[in-house]
């Protein structure tokens, strides 16, 4: 016995969980949108950019009608090394063509969530699911609420990187250390002509800025920082293998050491001007996963399919993050592939038709491309010596007080041969480089 | 600024259950304890009264899920039983 049927259960209120409820309930099917918190977004965190042409056909209005922070006009890569900092930055008014966004979840999936339920998604906040069956004719999504097994034809696990649906049905397999990263990150109240003035930015514009090199040589520490309206966000990332060694070797004086790195990143001379704030309004913290295209998790069963963050679907690019466009791209696959099983009335074929379509898709496409990169991005150099190469270059460019003398590429030649990097790794390292990026 | 002060701008509607529960017999033979290191919300003290030296407390769980990767899911160690809080209960973030 159930107590409601569905045609689909999507589980989780996110921007994948959404998109497919919306793009369902858009083709008339009857679908219910499970919410383990009591309001949109309250549970979901991020740390990125919304490429936000992926909505363009489900919702055209949104650059008008959804709450936006800023258009993003902006990016920046900075190496740290030491008291020094080399950076690269991008800006091009040509960008203002493109609806890239900074989001805060809070205001955006409230708004996302009222749009679908105006579509006809029945919305269930307040309801955690405990497992997910799949029996002869269908599916069953078990909820903690009272008489909460919910019948269905197809479920959409968009329940995030910890997902319960790929957890109880063994979809995904057991999460370690090398899967993942963790972030933490504060929101500060920094006001919006403050941000315009430091950040260089017209009222409704917006930059994102992504640091390395810090502590020098730690591999896969990184750093943000996105302006908001009112607010900026800085946090940190890491591996959770690099973090374990680093809090093993007594890294953390004031927390845990990714909260320490943090804290330390924002007190660096060349950063403090920039995150400099009235008051810290919101703490965060939360897991990303970091699989490459081959070590990627399972992602369907018969009956069930996985999206976003549940499916891995995640790519450190090294220069940006991309995940809340994959997020969205792979339920409203999933939406498609239940739109062919009605069809057919053939529902056991839900989660390969997915899958087979995921694969088609750029998500898939993206991540296969960068395959080698996530290896890539493991590697120390990156993090200590060609940062440093970078800076003492440099330095022997501009500075009046460096004692070395000569052209500029034998000033290169030398800082390289004094960095801990060989000959053979600089070779190899490019063409990694180059194969990856 | 520890992350205890920054924990001060969190919200929480605190469930009698624990969503997260540890089996301290399994901290007395785990000598690195990355949970103290880990956490983001150091929901683990070490205190040397406590069996294996770990005291955890559920309540200020940020539920990012880094236990059930560091702890739970290794066959070494296992101590902890990670679930999500449930439904209506837990983390409330404002911002996202």
């Amino acid at each position: 016995m159930t107590d409601a049927s569905f045609d689909v259960v999507v589980v989780g209120a996110g921007r994948a969980g959404v998109a497919a409820a919306y793009k369902l309930a858009d083709e008339e099917f009857d679908v219910a949108l499970v919410e383990r918190a009591k309001q949109p977004g309250m549970k979901n965190v991020t740390g990125g950019v919304l490429y936000g042409s992926i909505l363009d056909d489900l919702v055209p209005e949104f650059p008008e009608e959804a709450p936006l922070e800023r258009h993003v006009v902006e990016h920046n890569i900075k190496l740290l090394h030491g008291d020094a900092e080399v950076s690269i930055g991008y800006r091009d008014l040509e960008l203002r063509e493109e609806p890239n966004y900074t989001l805060m979840l809070g205001k955006f999936d409230r708004w996302f969530v009222d749009r679908a339920v105006e579509q006809g998604v029945t919305f269930l906040p307040e309801t955690g699911v405990k497992d997910v069956t799949q029996e002869a004719d269908r599916a069953v999504v078990h909820t903690d609420r009272e008489n909460g097994d919910i019948a269905c034809d197809a479920v959409i696990g968009a329940d995030g990187v910890n997902t319960t649906v790929g957890r109880k049905t063994g979809i995904q397999r057991t999460m370690r250390n090398e899967d993942m990263a963790l972030s933490v990150k504060k929101v500060i109240d920094v006001g919006r002509e403050e941000i315009d003035r430091r950040f260089n930015l017209d009222s409704d514009e917006g930059a994102a800025y992504i640091y390395t090199g810090f502590p020098e040589g730690a591999p896969t520490i990184g750093y943000f920082i996105y302006t908001f309206e009112e607010y900026i966000s800085v946090g940190a990332v890491g591996g959770l293998e690099t973090l374990r060694w680093l809090g093993s070797e007594g890294y953390g004086d004031t927390g845990t050491p990714l909260y320490s790195l943090l804290e330390r990143f924002m007190e660096l001379d060349t950063v403090r001007p920039y995150v400099r704030g009235d008051a810290v309004e919101e703490y965060q913290g939360i897991l990303v996963p970091e699989h490459s295209y081959d070590s990627l998790p399972g992602r369907y069963d018969r009956r069930v399919a996985l999206v976003g963050d549940a499916a891995g679907l995640v790519l450190n690019k090294g220069y940006t993050f991309r995940g809340l466009d994959y997020g969205i791209k792979s339920g409203l696959v999933a939406a498609e592939a239940a739109v062919e099983c009605e069809a057919d009335a053939d529902w056991d074929s839900f989660g390969q038709r997915y899958d087979d379509r995921l694969e088609d898709s750029y998500v898939l496409q993206d991540m296969k491309q960068h395959r080698h990169l996530p290896r890539f991005l493991e590697n120390e150099r990156m993090y200590g010596a060609y940062p440093g190469i970078a800076t003492e270059t440099l330095r022997s460019m501009y500075s009046a007080n460096t004692d070395a003398s000569g052209l500029t590429w034998r000033q290169a030649y030398r800082a390289f041969r004094r960095s801990d990097a060989g000959f053979l790794d600089l070779l190899r390292d490019g063409y990694r480089g180059l194969r990856s990026l | 600024m520890s992350v205890q002060d920054d924990l001060e701008t969190v919200n929480w509607d605190v469930s009698e259950d624990a969503h997260i529960t540890v089996d301290n017999e399994q901290c007395v033979t785990c000598e690195d304890k990355p949970c103290l290191h880990l956490c983001p919300a150091e929901c683990f003290d070490y205190q040397e009264d406590q069996e294996g030296g770990i005291y955890f407390a559920y309540e200020p769980c940020v539920e990012c899920g880094a236990c059930m990767v560091f702890c739970a899911n290794d066959p070494d160690k296992g101590a902890v039983s990670w679930s999500k809080a449930e439904g209506g209960k837990g983390v409330e973030f404002d911002f996202g």
